[in-house]
């Protein structure tokens, strides 16, 4: 980036700004955003959910996966295993065209974009909640709940 | 990407050389956080309780650039800051996706949004003033936004660039820039969008504004 040197230009341009504020963005705005972002109905987990079924409706593993779609394994496995992790626009890009769905929503789901319809973000929230598990648990579980629960109980 | 700038010094009156980069990493918003914050909240109170009218008070006072840190991985996003001697004079935060014009003649066409920008609070007459000081650089918004239209032509978008400014920043961004002012925007607080046109844009670069 080649920047203007004309010395007079600046001499010009710093008396004309002299005594202007100059910020973008404020206290009205984060205000505002604050209180947008509590009331944000999360999306991720939805996405989350969608890429993991989306794969295994294709009987593709992880690694088969980013392939196909040409995103790098560790984000695919971060995106599947990190509930704070934040994908790049470009993968999105990449996971909307491949599964042919619209990547404005997909970027949504992502957590990437903010979009303004109620009926998308329930419908997205109850997606995502019907991936929490309701079968019972194994012995095996059962004997790692009840390991967790003497732990916390200990005095 | 760094490249040299001038400055204008305050104090001589005279042309220095400082440094322009995009290589902004979270350490830039913490020094940011750090040695500017409570000097606009000082000045803020200050002027506060000497009754100064509402334009002349710091509006950014509550800002905090370390909370965009996750912002620096999103592609659209692009980070433009400006130092003099290793220290933070000017810092901007730019969408270089999904954004389009709203003049007329302009809509649906590609333009980088200027999200957040900020000088560092010694260069602000007003904040100076209020603490007993004269302010140490000059232009440094200007630089910003040279910088802003710079990546926009870089882009491909001709060098238009739109903002919500505001209120008491808009005497800048029109008199000063030469952008038109679009119109209040309400789903952004009815802060009033300013854009430059290519042609404002070519003509804020080559000095012929106002």
């Amino acid at each position: 980036m080649k920047m203007n040197t004309d010395k007079n230009w600046l001499k010009n341009m710093a008396e004309r700004e002299d005594g202007c504020f100059v910020s973008v963005g404020g206290l009205v705005e984060s205000l505002e955003q604050k209180e947008q972002a509590s009331n944000v109905i999360p999306m991720k987990p939805a996405f989350v959910r969608f890429v993991e079924l989306a794969r295994r409706e294709r009987s593709l593993s992880l690694e088969q996966f980013a392939e196909k779609v040409d995103v790098d394994l560790v984000e695919l496995v971060k995106i599947e295993t990190e509930a704070s992790y934040k994908p790049a626009i470009r993968t999105v890009h990449r996971i909307a065209e491949f599964l042919k769905v619209p990547q404005k929503k997909l970027l949504a789901l992502a957590g990437l974009l903010q979009m303004k319809d109620p009926e998308f973000q329930t419908a997205a929230l109850r997606f995502a909640a019907r991936s929490a598990p309701v079968e019972k648990l194994s012995m095996q579980e059962h004997s790692d709940l009840e390991e967790i629960v003497k732990l916390l109980c200990e005095q | 990407m760094r490249t040299s700038v001038l400055l204008l010094h305050r104090a001589s009156g005279e042309p220095v050389e400082g440094e322009l980069f995009d290589e902004v990493t979270v350490e830039h918003f913490l020094e940011a956080q750090r040695e500017w914050r409570p000097i606009v909240l000082d000045a803020a109170k200050r002027l506060v309780e000497a009754g100064a009218a509402k334009e002349e008070i710091p509006r950014h006072w509550h800002w905090d650039w370390s909370s965009k840190e996750s912002d620096l991985r999103v592609l659209a996003y692009g980070f433009v800051g400006i130092a003099y001697e290793g220290r933070l004079q000017g810092l901007m935060k730019l969408e270089t996706a999904g954004r389009s014009g709203r003049i007329a003649a302009q809509k649906g066409k590609p333009l980088v949004y200027v999200d957040y920008l900020e000088t560092a609070p010694w260069n602000i007459k007003q904040i100076a003033s209020v603490l007993g000081a004269k302010p140490k650089f000059g232009a440094i918004g200007t630089r910003l936004i040279e910088a802003a239209v710079r990546r926009s032509l870089e882009e491909g978008f001709k060098g238009r660039l739109g903002l919500h400014s505001l209120s008491s920043s808009e005497r800048f961004y029109l008199d000063v820039c030469g952008m038109t002012a679009v119109g209040k925007d309400p789903a952004k607080q009815s802060l009033l969008w300013c854009e430059f046109t290519p042609e404002q844009a070519e003509k804020f670069l080559a000095g012929g504004t106002a």
